[in-house]
């Protein structure tokens, strides 16, 4: 299994967000994960990936049959999660190309290679951009600096193109987007995806998943999963929407 | 250091007989003032946040012959490629070490003020510019003629070495004629641990001419370094200012940059790393005299442990000084809860047609980017290397010379090595 979740529970502040979450994900696989806001989507994200600040109150994290929440969150990645934000973060000042050089030279010390200088990692971001249709100028701006909704998103399915991660949870990577930005993601995941590769697409709509096929689909509500199925869930909670899962 | 053991080294100083005794009488003026207003005190509305009892809790003695150097001096440690340097050693001009670019004029700072008939008004803003005229001891000139484009930087070190209590007072005096430019930096470094600068560095700049000065204070972290810098600047000059300063148990930067002529462009920038106890302090005045000029003060301050800093920046925008276009921006890092910073930009508007920003932020790192740094791999003390770099690129990013950016980036990379713990 690359993903278990058993029984987790977790809340801030005392109040309990996630109620016993289950979910196991074998690799190759894409799971949805549907819910309204306020159902512990994003902060089941925040706990998969190691973002402080939430109590985990009881059950697990396994990733390859490991135990990940005691890990820190560049333990996480190194290891091979990877989470697209939905509001990625803007660094001032940090060049982009530095920062993504930087993360995928700690990736590639992590697995024993040789770092890469600054031409080989151009040789290999420059192809990469071509997969996000970005173009290079992106590379010299600040991270997310001045980036639009759109283009930061990209950016973040570049950086999942760079570090190769064996895990990548895509958090609400649809929302805010157009059409066109939309389609150049779904195609940016879809080559990624192989059969060694998971995928976990959380989403409040069904938009996304018409353009990238998920496995399986989980419905979120409270936080606890009420109900998993094929993709054709997910059609049906666009036409019926979340209220008859409810008790 | 009392004022009767200020007499005393006065009186030292005044019994020097290598020094001209046309100095004597503006040495006297100086610090008979002095000895009226005293040192500052915290009462002082321009010295609130500026706790100076690291100077009278010591006894500082002047620089004599004896402090000069007895071996040959290694300043491998300093190497910037490609600079013309003047090395002045606990107040002692090394001559035989020192060169400068064609084109520019070296000379003592009793030399520069012979050829000035002795027509010169030291500052008298604060007590420090009044101790530097009544103590000054290694007074260097740089005169650049009119037209003279001098491509190789200019570098001062003064290099404090020594065990005792030593108290230097340099005078810098920079002049360049209409449209000369020049590359000018001030290196203060050196392992003393208890020495108390006080320097005065004055500026003026000639119709057209460009200066670009950087400031480099490294000096060990026990050191006090009062710099005051005095800027004049006419028609169409360009006068562009860095300083660089993690050194110093107390570090004080005034700057009086005066624009007097029409078109002139100031830009002044300062970027502060500070740990442990250090308070490193910038007072920054631009004063527009007349229209259509642009300045600009751009700050910044990283401060770790239980050190403070203080940005009190004043913009003055005289009646007569139309269409004039300054921003003022200050902002600070606080990499530690016990660290402790004092912004005060402050706008002085008498005209009525002008552009004039300002803005200040002070705040620890951003937690969001931290976590998402951390999400990509990088771990905690890179992830937060990345940020306070990403903090100071700006700044770093203004020097021009790459062998200069390049030997600040290596002493800034240093500074975030031995102070971003998690």
């Amino acid at each position: 299994m690359m993903l278990k979740i058993e029984n987790l529970h977790a809340g801030v502040d005392g109040k309990e967000i996630l109620n016993g979450i289950n979910l196991s994900m074998k690799p190759g696989e894409m799971h949805a994960i549907m819910g309204r806001n306020g159902s512990g989507k994003s902060t089941l994200s925040n706990v998969i990936t190691g973002r402080e600040g939430y109590d985990i109150t009881n059950g697990d994290v396994l990733f390859n049959g490991e135990s990940i929440l005691d890990w820190s969150p560049e333990d996480r990645s190194l290891a091979g999660i990877f989470m697209s934000f939905q509001y990625p973060v803007v660094i001032p000042g940090v060049n982009n190309t530095y920062f993504l050089k930087a993360a995928l030279n700690a990736k590639r010390k992590h697995l024993g290679e040789k770092e890469l200088d600054a031409a080989g990692f151009l040789k290999l971001i420059k192809e990469k951009l071509n997969e996000v249709d970005m173009d290079s100028k992106y590379l010299q701006r600040a991270v997310n600096d001045g980036f639009s909704g759109g283009e930061k998103k990209r950016n973040e399915i570049l950086q999942m193109l760079t570090l190769e991660p064996s895990l990548a949870i895509l958090d609400e990577t649809d929302s805010g987007l157009d059409i066109d930005a939309l389609k150049i993601i779904a195609n940016g995941v879809n080559q990624y995806r192989n059969e060694k590769r998971s995928f976990l697409v959380i989403t409040h709509y069904q938009r996304l998943l018409k353009y990238i096929e998920p496995d399986f689909v989980h419905v979120l509500i409270d936080g606890q999963i009420v109900k998993s199925g094929g993709k054709e869930l997910a059609v049906e909670l666009e036409e019926k929407g979340y209220r008859w899962l409810e008790s | 250091m009392s004022l009767s053991h200020f007499q005393t080294e006065f009186d030292k100083m005044m019994n020097r007989d290598y020094f001209s005794d046309k100095i004597h009488p503006m040495r006297q003026k100086a610090f008979t003032k002095f000895l009226e207003t005293g040192l500052p005190t915290q009462k002082w509305e321009d010295w609130r946040f500026t706790n100076l009892s690291e100077i009278t809790k010591e006894n500082f003695r002047i620089s004599e012959i004896q402090d000069a150097p007895i071996n040959p001096i290694d300043l491998s440690e300093f190497e910037i490629d490609g600079v013309a340097d003047i090395v002045i050693y606990n107040g002692h001009f090394q001559e035989d070490i020192s060169s400068v670019p064609d084109g520019v004029q070296l000379m003592s700072g009793v030399d520069y003020l012979e050829k000035k008939n002795w027509e010169f008004n030291p500052a008298e803003h604060s007590p420090f510019d009044l101790l530097n005229t009544a103590f000054m001891d290694s007074g260097m000139s740089i005169m650049i003629d009119n037209g003279i484009v001098v491509e190789q930087p200019i570098r001062m070190i003064f290099l404090s070495s020594s065990e005792e209590k030593l108290m230097v007072s340099p005078v810098v005096h920079i002049e360049l004629g209409e449209s000369a430019s020049a590359t000018f930096i001030e290196h203060h470094c050196g392992n003393s641990n208890s020495f108390f600068e006080n320097g005065s560095t004055y500026i003026t700049l000639g119709q057209n001419a460009q200066l670009d000065h950087i400031r480099i204070q490294s000096n060990s972290s026990e050191s006090i370094n009062m710099a005051n810098l005095n800027v004049e600047q006419f028609e169409d000059s360009r006068y562009s200012f860095l300083q660089f300063a993690e050194g110093g148990k107390l570090g004080r930067l005034n700057i009086h940059a005066d624009l007097k002529g029409e078109g002139a462009d100031c830009s002044l920038n300062g970027l502060a790393l500070s740990t442990d106890t250090q308070h490193l302090d910038n007072h920054i005045i631009t004063d527009h005299r007349v229209p259509h000029c642009t300045s600009s003060q751009n700050f910044k301050s990283v401060l770790q442990n239980k050190s403070s800093g203080v940005f009190n920046g004043r913009t003055i925008v005289r009646e007569d000084a139309q269409k004039t276009d300054s921003s003022q921006s200050n902002k600070n890092l606080l990499l530690s809860k016990n660290a402790l910073m004092n912004s005060n930009p402050q706008l002085e508007i008498y005209a009525d047609d002008v552009k004039c920003a300002h803005g200040s932020t002070t705040g620890a790192l951003d937690e969001n980017a931290l976590f998402y740094l951390r999400s990509r791999g990088l771990d905690v003390l890179a992830a937060k290397a990345l940020m306070v770099r990403g903090f100071a690129n700006e700044l770093l990013d203004k020097i021009k010379h790459d062998s200069i950016r390049s030997f600040i980036t290596e002493r800034f990379d240093h500074w975030l090595t031995e102070n971003t713990n998690a």
